[in-house]
């Protein structure tokens, strides 16, 4: 496995490359391209605002910035598996013909989702600064939690992509289970309105650590004191599992790669 | 990175390949679960090739289809992992093996570059130091900020073609990518590949062209069914090629020729059973009746019974050499008085093209009358000055007011003419040709 991290090391121009053609494209043909990209989240973020505080009366204070801060990390991370997915396949002209490798393809959607991410970010730091929220002083936590992220999705996004290739209906899959998972993860409630006894399984979910730490940073950072950070026992799972995924992932990958030349 | 001395470029070694050939291409995840993955044959592309290439080496592979040519390149430009044994390359490679492949369509032309050289392995400064070349070789400075989707498939080929050999690799891979583009591209192409061998560069070319391989290449193996037939020196392994070739043909042949004599004397059964019978049918009606017959026509008052071809001999052949000296024999038998019959042949080309035809009335002989159960075979002499190539024969025996058929049979014979060299045309008109030199430095 060091030989794949050296030659994926060595093709990482590659992965800039592929990074810079998947944003390329997405954004090809229109000024507002970006700005498209932003549609998604806004009209979640008003459909579930309009449910959750006009509707049902939650009582969560502000509850579209609750509801953003949690959903632009869970965006970056279905997008990029739910594109990853089919990654492989539709780009079977580069992998029957050209020798490289081939985790670089769901890697560039990752990072791509990632740069896009970056920007949506930005967005929400402008948002919260209206709204009075002191974003920036946890910020220094943020990198970490990005990093961390960033290996676990890709390793379910190269444990997707790559099993995609043999069994070819697991993207249908794919969707359905982003979507439990959506439910599945504290985003449009917070933690702690689940049940006492769920919350621990629920956090070996690491999306869901992660949407803990997105939103202590900003959300909470107004509406409570201190940082509520998970016990360090959640957090040396979260990374046991974010990390199990990528190695994981990347494993597997590889033991499928040299079958993609003849079965996409 | 290339380490010189006195290794082999590259090495094949004992290199097999299996495909799985599936009933079902892509299974699902149900049906893998349900029944597992046991239907499936095993297809061997490639059986335990062992081969090296030398530095500075332009080396072939030849065969033809599905003898594993190039599943072959695919495996040494690691695209393909061998089922079993290895490849050793030493050097980096390229490959032509699908010219701008990777390209994406939205993007421009200058993109590209960039995007595809780096699937090549380039780094982003030697692009950037070899960009113009690339432009510059393609011929497409003015399109160059053009999507390429907006490109001709001449210019996306000329873009894919620049950036591979930009790439400028130890070794290079070529698959057929000579035979596309037009002329002139053409002899870019060729142009490039032998800047190459005069740079001292190893290249690996599979092609069909033999002409081009025996001319580029010291060194071809031929590939037949997967295994190494031969390998060596290129002329004497492409020779052996083209022979292998000729004599599959003349396989073919002689099976076609086999099946064709079968469905003749099938007819010509089925017609006597029928006098045997003592049917008397009315020729003319049966026009139409049976596959034999549908070519056929004529009063039936006589009847055309079996036609063949003898060499001079009189050895019966199937095929022969282009201006050989043949015969054409038929015979006919009679059912009723017919008085100076004009017995004809036609000969056809594939597109059913008359290319000769003459009959005994021209060729001035005077037949006799003839009544019932007389028979005759009739010989004509021939010499024939075609190309090779398939030719058909229809033979007649016509009423002496030259208006009328008793019997007419529309391309009963196949002969197949073997190919003397490669002149174009019908008629091979026994061309000589000689050379005297007025002037000479």
């Amino acid at each position: 496995m060091i030989s794949d991290f050296k030659k994926l090391f060595a093709y990482r121009e590659l992965l800039y490359s592929l990074t810079k053609k998947e944003l390329k494209v997405k954004y090809r043909g229109s000024v507002l391209g970006f700005f498209w990209s932003l549609l998604n989240p806004v009209l979640i973020m008003l459909v579930y605002s309009f449910v959750f505080s006009i509707v049902l009366r939650q009582g969560i204070k502000e509850f579209a910035i609750f509801l953003l801060c949690a959903l632009l990390p869970f965006n970056f991370f279905s997008n990029s598996v739910n594109y990853g997915a089919n990654s492989i396949i539709s780009n079977a002209n580069l992998v029957k013909k050209i020798y490289f490798p081939k985790e670089i393809i769901p890697l560039s959607i990752v990072f791509s989702n990632f740069i896009n991410f970056l920007l949506e970010l930005l967005i929400l730091f402008i948002v919260l600064s209206i709204f009075k929220y002191k974003f920036y002083m946890y910020l220094y936590i943020l990198p970490a939690v990005i990093v961390v992220q960033i290996f676990f999705v890709s390793g379910i996004s190269l444990l997707v992509s790559s099993l995609n290739v043999l069994f070819r209906d697991l993207q249908h899959l794919v969707s359905i289970l982003m979507m439990v998972w959506f439910f599945g993860t504290p985003i449009i409630y917070p933690l702690s309105m689940v049940p006492e006894r769920f919350q621990f399984i629920m956090q070996l979910n690491p999306m869901a650590v992660f949407t803990i730490f997105y939103r202590e940073m900003f959300y909470y950072i107004k509406h409570s004191e201190g940082f509520n950070i998970p016990s360090l026992r959640v957090i040396l799972i979260c990374l046991g599992i974010s990390f199990g995924f990528f190695f994981l992932g990347y494993f597997i990958f590889k033991k499928i790669e040299p079958k993609f030349a003849e079965e996409v | 990175m290339v380490v010189l001395g006195n290794n082999p470029a590259m090495e094949v070694r004992n290199v097999t390949k299996h495909y799985i050939i599936r009933h079902q291409k892509n299974p699902s995840l149900k049906d893998t679960i349900l029944k597992g993955r046991e239907m499936y044959e095993k297809f061997s592309a490639l059986e335990d090739i062992t081969f090296s290439v030398n530095h500075g080496e332009t080396f072939g592979i030849i065969g033809s289809n599905g003898s594993g040519k190039s599943t072959l390149l695919k495996i040494i430009a690691k695209v393909l992992k061998p089922t079993s044994g290895e490849v050793i390359v030493n050097g980096t490679v390229s490959a032509l093996l699908e010219l701008g492949a990777g390209f994406h369509t939205d993007l421009t032309g200058r993109e590209n570059i960039y995007l595809n050289a780096s699937i090549l392995g380039l780094k982003r400064k030697d692009i950037n130091k070899r960009f113009d070349d690339i432009i510059e070789f393609s011929e497409l400075e003015q399109f160059i900020d053009m999507p390429v989707k907006s490109y001709s498939s001449g210019m996306y080929m000329r873009l894919g073609f620049s950036i591979a050999i930009n790439v400028n690799p130890d070794i290079l891979l070529v698959d057929e990518v000579l035979a596309v583009g037009d002329q002139s591209f053409q002899s870019k192409c060729y142009k490039v590949i032998y800047d190459f061998m005069h740079r001292g560069k190893t290249i690996i070319i599979v092609s069909h062209d033999l002409d081009t391989i025996s001319d580029l290449c010291g060194r071809v193996i031929f590939l037949k069914k997967g295994k190494i037939e031969d390998m060596g020196d290129s002329i004497r392994v492409v020779n052996r090629y083209r022979a292998y070739v000729e004599e599959i043909e003349r396989q073919r042949i002689i099976e076609q020729q086999r099946i064709e004599r079968k469905k003749i004397f099938k007819s010509i059964i089925d017609s006597k059973r029928k006098i045997i019978d003592g049917e008397e049918i009315d020729r003319i009606s049966k026009l139409g009746v049976g596959e034999e017959f549908k070519n056929r026509f004529g009063s039936g008052e006589a009847e055309v019974t079996k036609i063949e071809m003898l060499d001079e001999a009189g050895n019966l052949i199937d095929f022969c050499k282009s201006d050989a000296a043949v015969q054409i024999a038929f015979e006919v038998k009679f059912k009723n008085i017919v008085e100076n019959p004009i017995f004809g042949i036609r000969i056809t080309d594939h597109r059913n093209f008359v290319v000769y035809g003459t009959n005994s009335r021209l060729l001035g002989i005077k037949t006799d009358a003839y009544k019932h159960g007389d028979k005759v075979r009739v010989i004509f002499k021939q010499k024939i000055n075609l190309i090779g190539g398939q030719y058909f024969v229809t033979v007649s025996v016509g009423n002496k007011d030259t208006k009328t058929y008793h019997d007419w049979i529309i391309n009963i014979m196949t002969i197949n003419v073997l190919r003397k060299n490669n002149s174009e045309g019908i008629a091979d008109l026994n061309s000589e040709v000689s050379l005297k030199e007025i002037f000479k430095t």
